[in-house]
């Protein structure tokens, strides 16, 4: 029981340093900073060449990763932060994300994608505590957590500069019409995160003995549970969060085992939050941690399309399979279809009803394996499974979200991550029901009346009557007294309430019928491959519906079916890029961010 | 009110221009078939024309360093078969299409090979997911799919089309429990495995010959791929007191469990599966791997002639030991060029060619033949353990 104490602290060390830095940047831009990660990582690479490759000491590798994590923190800034200004936050989570991917791939070109060995260059003394031991490494990162926190601190409260930062996050208008250079002010706060990413790689690089291309997102997620955890822009609370996650996993993982660790760690969040929506040190009398109308998401007008260019349209895409014969692009169309059913399921969380989702994929994985189980269980035919695996996903779906709709904007969001994995972490920690990590193989292809779609253009036209079937729903929708209801959620909540609105009531219902719509995309996806385990279902899936939604226009359906098949086709059509087609990627992510904030198929309102 | 009209205009220019793009792309390559097939045609007439096969695989993402190290074993092979004399005297080549190894891509690419008539053979993907929602396409199509790492035991099973020519679970995790039972003698065994397809079957296949063979099973903890934190686990192994740690990980994580042994105070022999004898095990590793036993069905020191020309080419060519991953894709390549060249470019023929094909010369399997499961038979095993920051055979 000590002993596990003591390995929880040691790994909430690790946590603390993370936490620290996104709860910094939350503090002064309101943003979380989905980069951070990646800025860890390349902090871990440079130490890594700094020590490795010119036989550098710890102090002067130390410095030389603090000045260059502190230039690509003002280089995200400048790149990904300042030119979305304006844009709403949703915008900027996507600009941080593109950045992120654009860092990572670069990494992976310049330093290859293999684990790199990475050993302490001094030696590493052993303390004996308990039965475990402590070692002077440990030491060395406790000690660099509490003086940056010690620095961070004074920095704010007794330099000039600090107070400007400090004024700047409370409100930004108001600190410039003071005086303060807020420009100045963001540029300095991302220096110094990126300084304090960069430092804690470096670290966590030595303790793992090892540097990677992928290390920085685990990290990152760790370190935004602890940050929320400990309240969101407070640095003693990122500690407290930190430790609090390091020990309770700890204990988790020795009493239930290691696959539960991200389970524990996100029912301790989710637990937290429900009591302490704004985290555990919050002020009871903090600021909203969002406003309350408008500015979080932008929404455009969706551009008037005829409704004879609609008809033409889908007649078209309806008819293609006679005139396109090359298997391949039906595959990838049909791709498109079903996660542009995905991207309307997932805009009437966040374009319609204004919430942020960020576990999309929990909800695809409902459906899908709803149905594997369904069909290769229980006998029952893909046409009964196809419209019970909705209704049994859009169940489980309110149950699970329900505790969680009473947080808000960010803390919402990442709550949703949490809950995304949390559904694939169950498939793979309940073999009886889902076969665990096994998971589950050789699933019918979709069949009617005992006719099996197996070709191309089968599957093409099934997906694609589902999709349409959904833009219909959404569309009715849209118009309906509720659609409206939900608007009105998201455009002001308060006022929302007034008019009678339950808003909890309301965000279910919003929730359900998402779920329903993404289960359809689930049941599709499961029985085209055939094959699904928990690892289909990924952080990454998820993040990319969002883009697509982002991307297509929020609040217009038509808009994101078009930003899915763009987001499936364009990748496709790269493949001639090779290594280079995921930079690329964030490269165009970026750009049209830049220059249409509001989606391809909206403009401003 | 006209700037805005203006803007909006040229805003519906840009999403049809973006349809456009979109559109004509697919009809672009979607009129690409007959073409194809026309320039098929003239190839079979001019016979200097490559022989293709596809490569699914990770170049970008979580797996890409398994991707890479693929494409150097495939090089090599290609090197060795177009010096002598390419099959049926035309030269042979791959494309390597990547998909991350991701389950939604690789779909795509399976009917993209499926319908290039210049692809004779499939190999890949690398993670199980990604393989087989691929499987389907290239057994409904009649296109070999030979999976190189694919040792999930569902993975042969879609059809008859899918091949596989990685270690099958059913043979490493027994012979590993031999070694660790009666080679090394252990009785109290703690069993960490990678809670993945693999992992959890080869524990269930390790644990069941271990008990027969007398053992005692005291711990037995999954972990995630993602894990990186074992102290805990560790603990609890610890106080479970056993003489042995079995590991049945890769070897980034295998090497990151064995730095944490000594920190929560734990003291045991360590018998790790072989999928982490990897030079990449003894560098992230370092002192901590030091009298790790492991078994492995290819090692640089086999004495056979072509181990030991594979692995002075590798070693000359890329300057590093080549390790399991290189030595399948390897011979995955060798074997489809064997049989193609016995049974002429065409995509029945070669499954049929498969089954029949018999004394194909492998890395990891020496002389061997498919078996019924579409997996190699005779599998031989090589005792190792690490000395002085190196892997060496070890008797008992």
């Amino acid at each position: 029981m000590l002993d596990q104490l003591i390995n929880g602290l040691v790994v909430g060390n690790l946590y603390a340093l993370t936490a620290v830095g996104i709860t910094q940047i939350y503090g002064v831009a309101g943003v979380i900073n989905f980069a951070h990660g990646s800025i860890y990582m390349i902090g871990a690479f440079v130490g890594w060449m700094a020590v490795t490759w010119f036989g550098l000491p710890l102090l002067p590798a130390l410095v030389v990763v603090l000045a260059a994590s502190a230039l690509l923190g003002l280089l995200v800034e400048r790149v990904a932060i300042r030119p979305f200004g304006g844009a709403g936050r949703t915008v900027l989570l996507l600009s941080t994300i593109a950045a992120g991917l654009i860092l990572e791939q670069a990494a992976q070109l310049i330093w290859g994608p293999e684990t790199k060995a990475f050993h302490t260059p001094f030696a590493d003394v052993r303390f004996r505590v308990g039965g475990g031991s402590v070692s002077t490494l440990d030491l060395l990162i406790l000690a660099v957590g509490l003086s940056t926190a010690l620095v961070i601190w004074l920095f704010l409260k007794r330099s000039r500069l600090g107070w400007a930062v400090r004024a700047t996050a409370q409100d930004r208008e108001a600190a410039l019409q003071m005086g303060v250079d807020v420009n100045r002010v963001s540029r300095v706060s991302f220096a110094m995160a990126g300084a304090l990413a960069g430092v804690s790689g470096l670290l966590v690089g030595l303790y793992y003995h090892s540097v990677y291309h992928t290390m920085g997102s685990s990290a990152s997620l760790k370190g935004f549970t602890a940050a929320l955890l400990g309240g969101l822009g407070n640095i003693p609370g990122a500690f407290l969060g930190a430790y609090l996650l390091g020990t309770t996993e700890a204990l988790g993982v020795a009493w239930l085992g290691s696959t539960w660790r991200d389970l524990i760690g996100i029912a301790l969040l989710i637990g937290v939050l429900l009591f302490r929506p704004n985290g555990l040190l919050a002020a009871a009398r903090a600021l909203l941690p969002e406003p309350t109308a408008g500015t979080f998401i932008p929404i455009g007008r969706p551009l008037p399309i005829p409704r004879w260019a609609l008809l033409a349209a889908g007649a078209a895409a309806l008819a293609l399979p006679l005139a396109v014969r090359n298997g391949y692009w039906l595959q990838v169309l049909s791709t498109a279809w079903i996660f542009g059913l995905l991207a309307i399921s997932l805009n009437l969380i966040t374009g319609t009803t204004g919430q942020v989702s960020l576990g999309h994929a929990g909800f695809l994985a409902l459906g899908a394996y709803a149905s594997a189980i369904l069909t290769t269980r229980l006998q029952v035919p893909f046409a009964v499974a196809l419209v019970v695996s909705p209704v049994i996903a859009a169940a489980i779906g309110v149950l699970l979200c329900y505790p969680a709709l009473r947080l808000r904007g960010q803390y919402l969001a990442v709550a949703t991550i949490g809950l995304g994995q949390g559904i694939a972490l169950v498939a793979l920690n309940w073999p009886a029901l889902t076969r665990g990590p096994l998971g589950i193989s050789n699933i019918a292809p979709p069949s009617f009346f005992g006719y099996e779609i197996t070709s191309a253009a089968g599957f093409y036209w099934l997906t694609l009557v589902l999709l349409i079937g959904g833009i219909w729903m959404a569309e009715r929708l849209s118009g309906s007294y509720l659609g409206r209801a939900l608007r009105a959620v998201r455009e002001d909540e308060v006022a929302a309430r007034a008019y009678g609105v339950g808003l909890e009531r309301y965000k279910s219902i919003a929730f359900g019928l998402s779920a329903f719509l993404a289960a359809f995309a689930g049941v599709l996806l499961a029985h085209s491959y055939t094959y699904i385990a928990p690892d289909t279902f990924t952080q990454a899936l998820s993040l990319q519906v969002l883009t697509m939604v982002v991307l297509g226009g929020l609040d217009n359906t038509i808009g994101v079916v078009v930003g899915a098949l763009a987001l499936i086709s364009i990748p496709e059509s790269a493949r001639f890029l090779a290594e280079y087609r995921f930079l690329v990627y964030g490269l165009l992510l970026l750009l049209m961010l830049r220059f249409r904030p509001r989606g391809l198929l909206s403009a401003a309102s | 009110m006209s700037l805005l009209r203006a803007q909006r205009a040229r805003v519906l220019l840009a999403g049809m221009l973006t349809m456009a793009v979109v559109m004509a792309g697919c009809t672009g390559r979607a009129s690409a078939p007959p073409g194809a097939q026309a320039a098929a045609g003239a190839q079979t007439t001019a016979s200097q024309e490559e022989v293709l096969i596809g490569v699914t695989g990770p170049l970008t993402g979580d797996s890409a360093e398994y991707g890479k190290i693929w494409r150097r074993g495939f090089d090599l092979a290609l090197e060795e078969i177009n010096a002598a004399g390419g099959v049926q005297g035309r030269p042979l080549n791959y494309v390597f299409e990547d998909t991350q190894s991701d389950p939604k891509q690789t779909p795509a690419v399976a009917q993209k090979f499926v319908s290039d008539p210049r692809i004779v053979a499939v190999i890949g993907d690398f993670s199980s997911p990604a393989s087989m929602a691929a499987s389907p396409i290239y057994q409904r199509a009649g296109l070999v799919q030979l999976g190189i790492t694919n040792s999930h035991p569902d993975f042969t099973k879609t059809g008859d089309y899918i091949w596989s020519n990685s270690g099958s679970q059913e043979d490493d995790a027994p012979a590993l429990a031999v070694l660790a039972v009666q080679d090394l003698g252990k009785k109290r065994l703690a069993v960490l495995h990678m809670n993945t397809d693999w992992g959890q079957t080869s524990a269930d296949l390790f644990i069941e010959k271990a008990e027969s063979l007398g053992a005692e099973i005291v711990l037995r903890e999954a972990y995630l791929l993602t894990e990186k934190d074992f102290r805990p686990v560790l603990t609890k192994a610890r106080e479970a007191n056993p003489d042995a740690l079995i590991l049945i990980s890769y070897y980034n994580d295998g090497a990151l469990i064995a730095q944490q042994i000594p920190a929560v105070g734990l003291d045991v022999t360590v018998v790790a599966s072989g999928s982490t004898y990897s030079p990449q095990f003894l560098a992230l590793g370092g002192e901590a791997v030091e009298g790790v036993y492991t078994n492995t069905r290819f090692h640089p020191s086999d004495p056979r002639p072509e181990a030991q020309e594979f692995v002075r080419k590798y070693k000359e060519k890329y300057g590093t030991e080549p390790d399991t991953f290189a030595a399948v894709a390897y011979d995955g390549m060798k074997i489809l060029a064997t049989v193609l060249n016995e049974v002429g470019i065409d995509r029945k023929a070669l499954r049929d060619g498969l089954e029949k094909a018999e004394n194909l010369q492998t890395i990891t399997h020496g002389t061997t033949s498919f078996g019924p499961d579409r997996r190699l038979r005779n599998p031989r095993y090589i005792r190792l353990v690490v000395r002085n920051g190196a892997f060496e055979v070890w008797e008992p």
